[in-house]
């Protein structure tokens, strides 16, 4: 019999390399208004609306590590931005509720809005990138209404392979 | 939230938010060779051999949305390349009247050169911009003015292309007999009222006569002895003695020969070289060397004439 905490954290190991399979595999094939989605921030938004900020923090930090590897980039960058969106993320959902299954959309439009913009002012800061504005037109603002769009088919997605608890499952006020 | 699950969540969040700027610290400042650049480079030798494989499998379903996102485009592309082809079109129009103007106006130009005109003549080329209105008179309005050099009686000449050795198209067209600044009017010599003095080339006799124009349009050479021998197809050329037209200047080919018992002159049909029907551009001779009296003398005789409107 395995115990619960360590089924509890196989599930969310199963997500991560679920999230890299599928990054790899289909997501990066597939680009969708000249981006693609990316899965790793889509997962640490979406654990950390269902569990909230500690666990939200930790996957953030796994996550972004991974999505560092995965990506060829400066290891510790996605994990810095990614650890913040998932303790940001699970504080704002502990704080004020899901108040309805639309907020998924936009927490996960706005967490991919909020680190891409990030990203890209270190990309800026560290000289290796275009035009700040050029990048927002292209890449910002599309990516994020990518992340956006495909974050609730992922969380039912998830829910149905009991990787993540249901939505409403805590929270009465969830719509 | 218990404080200590709240303390122990900012101290694994301070932990954490260090150890990514650690990384980030440690990355940069790291050999190629380094451990992190070494995870890395594992990580994609794990992953590129599946990249590589889903790149080939996902590629029908990537040909595939182009296919239909091309297919979906398409019609607008048809329209917007349908306009633009018309556009080009209009361009390809202007492109050619261009080509075929410049070409006229080269060919004007190397027609200076030849020695079709009287030798010391000098050009100025023009281009017809107004017609009579009707059959009774014949000119033609030209946009070249005193600004330009144009004087009244000036001879024009015609100046068409192909640049050969064919008069056609270059020969006598009329004179100026109304002059504005940057505009004249042109009498034709097939006009009514026109006379100019004319020899006929091409034998020892040199049959001389009076070119005049007659309606609708035709020449006719009046005034030539009838004991004079004058053959089909001759060349017919001005004078020099009408004191307006310098000598030399071609007119056009005998057409046909008529006498008549009660005219002591024989009638001479004379086919002008040029087609008045179709001038676009003529030239005026601004110098013409005129044989006997000064053409500046001639000047003076003639009556000063402006470009008014009122009558047209």
């Amino acid at each position: 019999m395995i115990p619960a905490w360590l089924a509890d954290k196989g599930r969310l190991v199963l997500a991560l390399v679920l999230a890299v399979v599928l990054q790899t595999i289909v997501t990066s094939q597939l680009p969708i208004l000249g981006v693609t989605a990316d899965l790793f921030l889509l997962l640490t938004v979406l654990v950390a609306i269902a569990r909230g900020a500690g666990v939200g923090l930790v996957f953030g930090f796994a996550a972004g590590l991974t999505a560092d590897i995965v990506f060829l980039e400066p290891v510790g960058l996605r994990t810095f931005i990614y650890l913040l969106v998932g303790y940001g993320v699970g504080w704002y959902v502990e704080e004020f509720g899901l108040q309805s299954a639309w907020m998924v959309v936009i927490l996960a439009g706005t967490a991919s809005l909020l680190s891409q913009a990030v990203y890209g002012l270190f990309q800026f800061i560290t000289g290796s990138a275009g035009g700040l504005l050029a990048m927002t037109r292209l890449q910002i603002l599309p990516a994020a209404l990518v992340d956006g769009l495909l974050a609730a088919p992922l969380y039912l997605g998830l829910v149905r392979l009991r990787l993540l608890p249901r939505p409403d499952a805590g929270d009465p006020s969830f719509r | 939230m218990p404080r200590k699950t709240l303390v122990r969540r900012r101290v694994a969040f301070a932990a954490l938010v260090l150890t990514a700027l650690v990384l980030m610290s440690v990355f940069f400042r790291e050999p190629a060779t380094g451990v992190l650049h070494s995870v890395q480079r594992t990580g994609f030798d794990v992953l590129s051999p599946l990249q590589g494989l889903a790149s080939r499998a996902v590629q029908p379903f990537q040909d595939g949305y182009r296919w239909t996102k091309d297919l979906l485009h398409a019609n607008r592309r048809n329209r917007e390349m349908a306009a633009e082809l018309e556009q080009l079109r209009g361009q390809l129009v202007l492109l050619e009247e261009a080509r075929q103007e410049n070409e006229r106006l080269k060919a004007m130009l190397e027609l200076r050169d030849a020695e079709i005109f009287p030798k010391g003549s000098t050009f100025v080329t023009a281009r017809v911009i107004g017609r009579s209105p009707t059959r009774w008179q014949e000119w033609v309005e030209i946009d070249k003015g005193t600004a330009d050099g144009v004087a009244l009686n000036q001879p024009v000449v015609g100046a068409t292309v192909p640049l050969d050795k064919s008069l056609s198209g270059k020969g006598l067209v009329g004179k100026v007999i109304a002059v504005g600044e940057h505009a004249a009017q042109v009498q034709l010599i097939i006009d009514p009222e026109s006379r100019v003095a004319a020899v006929v080339q091409g034998t020892t006799e040199r049959p001389q006569g009076i070119v005049e124009g007659m309606v609708p349009g035709k020449l006719i050479m009046d005034y030539v002895d009838r004991d004079k021998v004058v053959e089909l197809k001759r060349i017919v050329i001005t004078s020099g003695f009408g004191q307006i037209f310098p000598k030399g200047i071609p007119i056009g080919l005998v057409e046909s020969v008529g006498e008549e018992d009660v005219n002591i002159y024989k009638q001479i049909e004379v086919r002008p070289f040029v087609d008045f029907s179709t001038l676009e551009e003529v030239m005026v001779l601004t110098n013409p060397v005129i044989v006997g009296e000064k053409l500046e003398d001639m000047r003076s005789v003639a009556p000063q004439q402006d470009m008014g409107t009122g009558s047209r």
